[in-house]
Formats: structure tokens, C-alpha cells, sequence
């Protein structure tokens, strides 16, 4: 138990709710998870042949997060650092100060010119894929960009709270990958002709 | 700051969540790492059975890895893995024993605050607890021990709320037959 065995409580609601386990689990929970993926929150009916569109939609997905993020709520100015809260051209952001106390992660990351630039070509590339998509694609791909959004608010805010916790950096730095990997892969299907 | 300390925990964990729910398996750790004592401590005391509990954790952990995109970050984890838990630890617990269908008599509205008129040792009331039948043990366990209320705890069991304070009933009757003291 977590409490000593011999303390005395004088109600039920005193006694310990967490039970330390004898041993650590995840090792062996780990394992287990490797051959047991997160199951997709809305599979889509379909046949191994639409696997690939799937992929390029969920890639679109991400990609359409980025691009709202910049086209809507920053319009074509520069790049932010991830910690900065979407806002308005030209607008300065509220949050700002205590988010941009991430040294780390904008020495680590988003500082890099070269990502700047790159990410500022390939989401200027990315609007006309968004405009030429098909309806049904582009709900979807709204759909999941609203779950992304609120992954990165999620992460930003709490990294405003606690912005030297190296593993809320990691996660963002993370999100922040995912988006340029997938950015990346949708500029390449464009290019190559492959589309929906 | 009680309430700031929660809010924070609950940012952070629904960006844990939504890191997990693609796959990342670090976050799912820090998850695993802040709910396992919890959740273990749920299945210990319905399973009464240590490595039966530890299987339960285990068994709670990969369902939900593998239903966390259909979970709302809006909801609490933690009651989510409760409700995990308590269905993997009655299923286990039907395959390792007869079930014993609770007994609906008695039912006259629970709502003590289940104090006791004299303090009492951990170990001695945490044995008084295991020794309580299933039903009993599982109704006290949510309700008086983990806060859920008559509702909640009945919909975790599958049983009706009234069947659920009858169960209660019982636990404090015999609670106070086994410390022989009040429950008040």
C-alpha cells in the first residue's frame, strides 16, 4: 500500500487510492503495445487499394493544420516559433512572453532559417493542393486538423506553464516534425502527379 | 492552487493523450506511469488476487492504447481507465470463480459518509474490506473509496443504482459486524 499499513484513518475515504504494483509493468507492457497499434477513431470502409489515398489524406491532414495556422491566423508573414499563440497579422501575441522563455526549443528547432524557409515553400504550395481537393477530402482533412489544433494549444499551454519540461518540449518538437514530414510528403505526391 | 495544480495536470494530459493516440509510446508511459498506482489499487481490491491485479493492469493499459482516439480529452482519464479496469477486473474475475448475483434486499438510500466511530489500522480495515463478498466489496470500493457515485459505480458494474445502495447496505452491515464498531 502507499500508506504505512499501521497508520489509523477514521474514514474509508482516507485509505490509500493508488497501490504501489510490486513491480514495473511497463517493460513488458511495452512490448505488448508494439503488436497492438491505436486503433483510428473512424475507420473509413475500404479495400487495400485505397490504403495510399488514406495515407495522403491523413498527411493532408496535418499539412492543412499548418497551413490554417499560417494562412489563416498569421497570413503570409514570417514563421513563429511553435511556442507562439496563432494570431492575427500583424497583431502582436498575447502569450507571447512567457511561451517564448523556450529557449531551448527555438534554439533546437524553429530558429533554423532554413526550416523557416522551407516550411514557409511548401505551405505555399500546400494552398493550392488544399483548393483543388474535393469536398468530402477537404472535410476530412478539416476534421482532422481540428484534433491537431488542439494538440498543439494543448502542448503550447501547457509549455507556457512549464516551459523547461524537456518532455512537453520533445512532443512539441515532435508535432512540429510530424507536420514538416508530412508537408514534405504531400509537396512530393503534387509533384509526382499522384493525388486523391 | 488545488485547482490550478488539477487544471495544469489535465492540460498536460490531454497533450500526452493526443501524442499517445498517434502512436507515441513515451507518452503513453507518462500516462501509464501517473494512473498505474490507481488502477492497480482498483484491481487489487476487487480481484483480491496480487498477480490477478497486476494482469488486470495490464490488460487495462492495452485496451486503452488501443482505444485512446476514440477517447475524449474533455472526460477524465482517470475515470476512463477506472471504467477500463472494472470491466477487465469482473471479467477476469468471472473466469477464475463463480458469480454470485447480488441481492437487491435492503436497498434504503446509502448515503453515509463511511466514518468510523474509532479510528482503525489500514491493514485492519483494508482486510475487513477484502473479506466483503464481490458485489459488496466492488459497490464499497467505488463509492466510499474512490468517490464514484451510486450511479456511477453501478453503471462501471453493469447493475442498477438501486441494486447498487442495496449492495452498499450490505458492506456497511457487515463492515460493522467485522470491526465491530459503527460506520457511520
Amino acid at each position: 500500500m502507499a500508506a504505512p499499513e499501521d497508520r489509523k484513518v477514521r474514514s474509508l475515504a482516507e485509505l490509500p487510492q493508488a497501490v504501489d504494483l510490486p513491480r514495473d509493468l511497463w517493460p513488458q507492457l511495452q512490448a505488448q503495445l508494439k503488436a497492438a497499434p491505436v486503433e483510428a477513431a473512424a475507420p473509413v470502409p475500404g479495400t487495400r487499394a485505397r490504403v495510399a489515398p488514406l495515407r495522403w489524406l491523413a498527411a493532408a491532414a496535418t499539412v492543412a493544420a499548418l497551413a490554417v495556422g499560417v494562412f489563416i491566423g498569421r497570413g503570409l508573414g514570417p514563421v513563429s516559433a511553435p511556442g507562439t499563440p496563432v494570431a492575427q497579422t500583424g497583431t502582436p501575441a498575447p502569450q507571447a512572453a512567457p511561451l517564448r522563455d523556450n529557449a531551448a526549443l527555438d534554439a533546437a528547432f524553429v530558429s533554423d532559417p532554413r526550416y523557416e524557409r522551407q516550411r514557409a515553400e511548401l505551405v505555399q504550395s500546400l494552398q493550392a493542393r488544399l483548393n483543388a481537393m474535393p469536398g468530402p477530402a477537404r472535410a476530412k482533412v478539416m476534421a482532422s486538423l481540428t484534433a491537431i489544433e488542439t494538440a498543439k494549444k494543448d502542448l503550447e499551454n501547457a509549455l507556457g506553464k512549464d516551459p523547461s519540461n524537456a518532455l512537453l518540449q520533445e512532443l512539441l518538437i515532435n508535432t512540429y516534425q510530424d507536420e514538416m514530414r508530412a508537408l514534405t510528403d504531400v509537396h512530393e505526391a503534387g509533384e509526382s502527379g499522384k493525388g486523391i | 492552487m488545488q485547482a490550478q495544480v488539477q487544471e495544469n495536470r489535465v492540460e498536460w494530459e490531454g497533450a500526452l493523450v493526443q501524442r499517445a493516440a498517434a502512436g507515441d509510446t513515451r507518452a503513453f508511459e507518462r500516462l501509464y506511469r501517473e494512473h498505474s498506482g490507481r488502477v492497480y489499487g482498483l484491481c487489487l481490491r476487487m480481484t483480491r488476487d496480487a498477480q490477478l491485479a497486476e494482469d488486470c493492469v495490464q490488460d487495462t493499459f492495452i485496451n486503452a492504447w488501443k482505444a485512446l482516439s476514440s477517447f475524449e480529452t474533455r472526460s477524465s482519464l482517470g475515470t476512463w481507465l477506472h471504467r477500463i479496469a472494472v470491466n477487465v477486473s469482473l471479467a477476469k474475475r468471472r473466469k477464475s470463480g463463480p458469480v454470485v448475483e447480488p441481492d437487491p434486499e435492503g436497498e434504503d438510500g446509502e448515503t453515509g459518509s463511511w466514518t468510523l466511530e474509532t479510528p482503525v489500522e489500514v491493514k485492519e480495515l483494508e482486510e475487513a474490506i477484502g473479506a466483503l463478498p464481490d458485489g459488496a466489496r466492488d459497490a464499497l470500493v467505488l463509492h466510499a473509496l474512490y468517490g464514484y457515485s451510486h450511479e456511477e459505480a453501478a453503471q462501471m458494474l453493469g447493475i442498477a443504482a438501486g441494486t447498487c445502495k442495496a449492495q452498499l447496505h450490505r458492506a456497511r452491515k457487515l463492515l460493522k459486524e467485522r470491526l465491530k464498531l459503527e460506520v457511520n
